[in-house]
């Protein structure tokens, strides 16, 4: 009786611990390297003082989720990597991989990515429902809107390299 | 007097063409693999496969004077009839110290990047400096191993072929090794048969195959393992870091001793599944003695911990379920697609044998 007792309440303190743990947010960074003019590494804390907009995703369930984060295009431009009038010509032969902490890879081209070519506005993820991402997830997710599957809205994003393709 | 001096010509210009040949790089090294392997191989620019380099690299690779016992080679630990493992938890090491994590298999090392159980060493090149020269595995530093095959009658000539070079340098014997394990390509098991429409799987194999690829989706009746989410496609190898639910606190913090950062912690190398039938004990601690336990593991037991993988984490066949919720039959069925990845010419292949063995 007293065992089961004292069981229950490690059983509570575990859960609670567990729950706490969920919420604190993940650390980590994120570098914009390869054919950038300068390459940039960023804090989450520096990512959550950039202008912020809304994207959606369906999660497995069918439901639609609210992210909020920052534009990649706006991220991009920060490492001073050709979007809008400058994303033509050759620059069109350009590609980003989105690394990520397991070292899970996806690619967008450029264009993909910029307002003068879709209105699609993919963000890089830092907070749901005014919460940070959990752990397993954050700091950074991708969120590609529009997706018939969320192979591309990666978990735990560390590092966008631009490349030319060759 | 102008025959003699033609004579005389045509020896100077076939000296010439002599001493020319003789700085002319070796022969490349052509490695075969099926289309379906897919190209994003790693051979790195200075280090180019080529014949002299893969038969000397093989010859290393079995030579056990480059351990400062001269009892152990690279053989010892990576026995090619266990697919270059050695059955063991933990291989010894020359002082009779225990590896900390299990011997890993080598096949299909053409397209991993970043070798270990925790991904530390980017190349093969680097990598075979760890068992070399670490002081609980071969325990010899490359600069010694550099003089002991000085002094071996057979391999001033075979560095001079594989790198032109007259002295044996501590880098060619690294060089060397990832040359000849470049070439060990895993490409002829019966799943390889079936892909290209050689073999006709038996029912039980073709629902194996079918679950390892799909996802599990209760609501519309799809089941599914989807090992294939990690493993990926035909080469069964996808290189991925994930903590696979073991353990709620890993006693092991895996590549976090590498990267430093906490969700790191756990993650190991996604392996190969390419005879994973011969490779025994599973896990990078060797834990699972049968690939019965290991599929039990991913089944039953996976850990539902915030450093789990999330898509090892209530993924399951039933609505609502925390564990996979595969049956019995569907377990053996995925067990009779796992030994149709063994590749028996693999483990015979003489050009992957032990070179001094007659």
């Amino acid at each position: 009786m007293t065992f089961k007792y004292i069981a229950g309440i490690f059983l509570i303190i575990g859960f609670s611990n567990f729950h706490l743990q969920s919420q604190t947010p993940a650390k980590g960074t994120l570098k914009i390297s390869g054919q950038v003019e300068k390459q940039i590494v960023l804090t989450a804390e520096q990512v959550s003082k950039m202008k912020h907009v809304t994207a959606v995703l369906t999660d497995r369930g069918g439901k639609n989720v609210n992210y909020r984060g920052v534009s990649l295009q706006d991220l991009l431009g920060l490492a001073g990597v050709s979007t809008g009038s400058a994303l033509r010509g050759e620059n069109l032969a350009k590609y980003l991989i989105v690394k990520c902490a397991d070292n899970y890879e996806v690619l967008f081209s450029l264009a993909e990515i910029d307002s003068s070519f879709t209105d699609r506005v993919i963000i890089l993820a830092d907070t749901t429902g005014g919460n940070p991402l959990p752990v397993d997830k954050g700091p950074f997710r991708l969120i590609v809107p529009g997706e018939k599957k969320p192979a591309r809205s990666a978990y735990q994003v560390r590092e966008f390299v631009v490349k030319f393709a060759k | 007097m102008a025959r003699s001096s033609v004579a005389i010509g045509v020896i100077i210009l076939l000296v010439i063409l002599m001493s020319l040949l003789s700085y002319l790089p070796a022969p490349g090294y052509e490695i075969k693999y099926p289309s379906y392997f897919g190209d994003r191989i790693f051979i790195p620019a200075d280090n180019p496969t080529t014949e002299a380099g893969v038969k000397l690299g093989r010859m290393l690779f079995y030579e056990t004077s480059l351990s400062k016992s001269n009892t152990i080679s690279c053989a010892t630990c990576h026995q090619q009839q266990l697919s270059f493992t050695d059955g063991k938890k933990f291989s010894t090491g020359v002082d009779g110290t225990m590896q900390k994590r299990n011997t890993m298999s080598l096949a299909n090392l053409l397209w991993v990047r970043n070798f270990f159980w925790d991904g530390r060493a980017a190349g093969l090149e680097e990598q075979a400096k760890t068992p070399l020269t670490d002081p609980h595995e071969m325990g010899q530093s490359l600069q010694i191993s550099a003089k002991k095959l000085r002094k071996k009658q057979a391999y001033p000539s075979l560095f001079k072929k594989a790198f032109n070079s007259d002295t044996i340098k501590e880098a060619m014997i690294v060089k060397a090794l990832a040359q000849f394990q470049r070439t060990l390509v895993s490409a002829e098991s019966r799943y390889d048969k079936y892909l290209r429409g050689e073999y006709k799987p038996t029912v039980s194999e073709l629902n194996g195959i079918a679950l390892f690829y799909a996802a599990p989706d209760p609501i519309k009746g799809m089941r599914g393992a989807d090992c294939a989410h990690c493993h990926g496609g035909p080469k069964t190898y996808t290189e991925l870091f994930q903590n696979n639910g073991l353990d709620s606190i890993p006693s092991d913090r895996g590549r976090e001793l590498f990267t430093g950062n906490d969700f790191d912690r756990g993650r190991f190398r996604v392996a190969t599944l390419r005879n994973i039938a011969l490779t025994a004990p599973y896990m990078h601690d060797g834990r699972f003695n049968t690939l019965e336990e290991v599929v039990d593991h991913y089944n039953e037991h996976v850990s539902n911990n915030i450093l789990t993988s999330p898509f090892l984490r209530n993924r399951s066949n039933e609505l609502n379920g925390k564990q996979l919720g595969l049956t019995n039959n569907e377990k053996k069925d995925i067990l009779a697609f796992l030994h149709m990845l063994t590749d028996s010419s693999f483990i015979s292949n003489k050009n992957f044998s032990n070179p001094f063995s007659k």
